[in-house]
């Protein structure tokens, strides 16, 4: 999935203004041009890249932090929903479905269900209702991939993200080397003018 | 971080280099992801070997399995299957990383030659 979705193209926009409030890192074509532009001087330059490295650095913290909330949601609901399934096969055959379920650590109870319709959900905040177990399974379903779809959607945004961080690192890098160029250009210019007077 | 000029030379970087620069970050965070899913993935398969295996020399009839965060009561044969099924979507799972694993590196190999053959030492590329 990943590697297929680089986005280039000759026609894209070199500049891609943003996506879902992160900004996106102009592409620099030429260095000079672009202090010409910006007229603030390389350190100014520097720093102002840097600080948004920074930023760049807590949206991806942030980002991940919600893609392990998802990582971690996706396998309880499906779990629920194996459940689900099963109660519903099991109810064909009239034969009471018995399990083991944990009380508490390393203690486990037995439980015998009957032949029944119906299941609890816990939806959260100290709620649970009651679902048949058509309607359950199709509400399991649908939240399973409205989480999957979610995740996706965050996926996409943290390699938006990842470009602008790379593009930002080659522009400080490139500002900086240019900088080291001019120094050196300026300083074999004033040794030769030393030279020669 | 993967891409960073050190040399002090004034090789321009055009939008294709930036695009060929970010596309080989992006394939490198993938390659690191298919790493971890492989391991995940043959750590299940080892799992399921390891059950199949008691499951053979267990003499009971009725095996506890496990469905969602409970313990059902499942004839031994029943159990046999749902293994069988999970070892297969699990053998099919490591196949797909795998060819991803295989492609993407692929990728990133003629992404490396492009890339050296324009900066040469300005960029590197490697696993730090």
């Amino acid at each position: 999935m990943a590697a297929a979705a680089s986005s280039s193209s000759t026609e894209s926009p070199k500049t891609t203004t943003e996506r879902r409030g992160i900004p996106g890192a102009q592409f620099v074509e030429d260095v000079e041009t672009y202090l010409s532009q910006t007229a603030l001087d390389v350190n100014s330059t520097l720093a102002f890249l840097q600080e948004r490295l920074q930023q760049y650095k807590l949206v991806e913290m942030k980002l991940l932090a919600q893609q392990r909330g998802l990582q971690a949601k996706i396998p309880d609901i499906e779990k629920c929903l194996d459940v689900v399934v099963t109660l519903q096969a099991e109810k064909g055959t009239g034969e009471a479905f018995i399990a083991d379920f944990e009380v508490s650590e390393g203690i486990y109870s037995r439980a015998r269900i009957e032949d029944n319709d119906s299941v609890c959900l816990w939806l959260g905040a100290n709620v649970m209702l009651e679902y048949s177990c058509e309607e359950a399974t199709s509400l399991l379903k649908k939240n399973s991939e409205n989480a999957k779809a979610s995740l996706e959607v965050l996926i996409a945004d943290l390699q938006f993200l990842r470009d602008q961080v790379t593009i930002t690192q080659v522009t400080i890098a490139r500002v900086y080397n240019w900088d080291v160029h001019q120094r050196r250009i300026r300083q074999t210019a004033t040794s030769s003018a030393t030279k020669d007077s | 971080m993967i891409p960073k000029g050190t040399g002090a030379s004034e090789t321009d970087v055009t939008w294709e280099d930036q695009q060929n620069i970010n596309k080989f970050g992006r394939l490198n965070n993938r390659f690191h992801e298919l790493e971890d899913e492989i391991k995940f993935v043959k750590e299940t398969i080892d799992n399921l070997e390891d059950a199949s295996n008691e499951l053979i020399l267990t003499d009971e009839d009725v095996v506890r399995f496990q469905i969602g965060e409970v313990f059902a009561h499942v004839p031994k044969e029943e159990v046999e299957t749902r293994i069988e099924e999970m070892k297969e979507v699990s053998s099919k799972n490591l196949e797909k990383f795998e060819e991803e694993k295989e492609s993407v590196v692929a990728q990133m190999g003629e992404l490396k030659k492009v890339l050296y053959g324009k900066f040469k030492d300005s960029i590197n590329l490697e696993e730090d």
